[in-house]
């Protein structure tokens, strides 16, 4: 992680301590690579002295999926939520990183995401999804309406220019994980809970 | 090997320049930072989770994964307003790299890699339990080597002949259970909840700690391993056999006789392992070490045999970070981009605890 941002700063010829913020994917997305990201973009702002920004990786992906599907197209990126599940949400792109949301980011199976989003769709605006969710769907997303991008497409992938994009669009969000999803012990908890009448 | 790093006397401070130092300790349920400046503690603040995970009745990975990156900012933060210094003042920033849970230390390693990368200072990555040893270097104890190292927590049971700090030797550890694992099962068992530790202390003050016989662990065994599998599980069929009606009479008979069978090898083996090595003291440490019972215990072993017995503060015994600030005194410093590739471990190499 510092490798690549020390190499990324040195490429360009930036000092670090001449940056003036810092923007974090903020999920939703693997546990543990969401923490070690965050808690490297806070432990850097916290050196630095400067603020670290938080962006979703979701609306950031659909900026790059935007720059890819046909105008009009309702935008649906797909990130693996491991289990056989999906982060998806949708959106429609109104111009210079804003974000029009649809269907707001949630875990599905891939049958659940292959329903909410086909419904999204129509024969003139399709919904393209992209992210690495689409490998995890396999042919579940063969449905009307849908358009995959394909797997290891560079407009599948969330880039962090658009993270920069959507915070200075007025999407920031807070420099904390999305989990989406509680811990294990806390669903097992309440579902005991539940079943004992505690 | 860094270059300007020399091993040597164990209380020369200093060591390639780096005496203070801002350090941090996330591998369990504590949130901790520090700076430490050579064996002075300038600031320590642990930041307890352990309220958190009472309702799964023991620490969850993934809650105090959580939990650690939605504080460790803010105690480092405290830690150096406490000291009253800045984060350029220091001289490296100190981790705990391992043992410990892998999603608990990737926080505070990633966080601390960035700290030092940030403010352009060396990393030294840390063993929790080099740091729960160099505990005892910390002042006001300030103890000098030679001594048996006794480390007993929730996790780990260890004993270590320490002729340098930088480099602790094993003489033996528990086979299964941990000491403090064992006291909170225990303490389960009897209804107590978690952590039992102080629970089951103070409900065994007022009990009969003969009452029971319960088997000690490695009994007649000579060496200095531990095993505490067994009581734990008589403990279990003593309470199946007595009955509900009979335990709730004598818990505190119970509690006491269990707490016995626990921390007596523990005073024990290690007042014998001092006698054996040769050396003229001993040290606990690590959360167990709070336990009244095995202090005095240990006094007790330790006295006919001209032994002397030292323990750091409660604060010091317990998770903390500036453990592991006085640890990485006796550790080399890696500066960038050699940290750069350098991960937590769940667990530490079987070679040792010092790097
Ligand atoms: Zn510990």
């Amino acid at each position: 992680m510092l490798e690549a941002v020390h190499g990324l700063l040195a490429s360009v010829g930036v000092g670090r301590d001449e940056l003036e913020r810092i923007v974090v994917g903020v999920g939703p997305g693997g546990f543990t690579g969401l923490r070690i990201g965050i808690a490297t973009a806070l432990g850097l702002g916290q050196a630095l002295r400067v603020p670290v920004r938080g962006a979703s990786s979701l609306e950031a992906l659909a900026l790059g999926l935007a720059e890819v599907a046909p105008p009009g197209a309702t935008l649906a990126p797909a990130l693996d939520a491991r289990r056989g599940e999906l982060f998806v949400a949708a959106y429609r792109a109104r111009g210079a990183g804003v974000l029009q949301e649809l269907l707001g980011p949630r875990a599905l199976a891939p049958e659940a995401a292959a329903d909410a989003l086909a419904a999204l769709g129509s024969p003139d605006a399709p919904v393209v999804i992209g992210g690495d969710g689409v490998a995890v769907a396999g042919p579940a997303l063969d449905a009307p309406h849908l358009v995959l991008l394909p797997a290891g497409a560079a407009a599948g992938r969330v880039r962090a220019a658009d993270l920069v994009r959507r915070v200075e669009a007025g999407g920031e969000r807070p420099a904390v994980p999305v989990y989406a999803r509680l811990p294990d012990a806390e669903v097992n908890r309440r579902r005991a809970l539940a079943a004992g009448g505690g | 090997m860094a270059s300007g790093w020399a091993r040597g006397p164990a209380r020369l401070t200093g060591r390639a320049g780096i005496r203070l130092i801002l350090a941090i300790e996330t591998s369990c349920d504590e949130t901790a930072a520090a700076v430490v400046d050579g064996p002075e503690v300038r600031s320590s603040v642990v930041a307890s989770q352990a309220r958190l995970h009472t309702p799964y009745g023991g620490v969850v990975p993934e809650v105090a994964a959580r939990q650690h990156l939605g504080t460790v900012n803010a105690v480092v933060d405290e830690a150096l307003d406490a000291a009253g210094l800045a984060l350029d003042a220091v001289d490296a920033v100190a981790v705990t790299q391992r043992p410990g849970l892998i999603g608990a230390l990737l926080v505070g390693v990633a966080t601390a890699k960035a700290l030092a990368y940030g403010a352009g200072k060396p990393l030294v990555m840390v063993d929790h339990l080099h740091g729960h040893i160099c505990a005892s270097w910390l002042e006001p104890l300030a103890l000098d080597p030679p001594f048996v190292s006794l480390i007993a927590s929730g996790g780990h049971t260890r004993l270590d002949l320490v002729d340098d700090y930088a480099e602790p030797r094993l003489l033996g550890s528990t086979l299964d259970d941990a000491a403090g694992e064992a006291i909170d099962k225990g303490a389960r068992t009897l209804g107590l909840g978690y952590p039992g530790g102080p629970a089951l202390e103070r409900l065994a003050a007022d009990g009969d700690r003969k009452a029971f016989e319960f088997p000690v662990g490695l009994a007649g065994r000579t060496d200095a391993d531990f095993s505490f599998a067994g009581v734990k599980t008589a403990l279990l069929y003593a309470v199946r056999d007595l009955g509900e009606q009979e335990v709730g009479r004598r818990r505190a008979d119970l509690a006491a006789s269990y707490q016995e069978a626990v921390v007596r090898p523990l005073a024990q083996r290690l007042v014998g392992a001092a006698v054996d090595a040769g050396v003229p003291a001993v040290a606990l440490g690590g959360g167990v070490a709070a336990n009244g019972r095995l202090r005095a215990l240990t006094a007790e072993f330790a006295e006919p045999a001209g032994v002397a017995v030292a323990a750091p503060d409660r604060a010091l015994c317990t998770d903390n970070a500036a453990m592991i600030g006085a640890a990485a005194q006796f550790t080399p410093p890696l500066s960038w981009p050699r940290y750069a590739g350098a991960d937590a471990m769940a667990t530490s190499p079987p070679g040792g605890i010092a790097a």
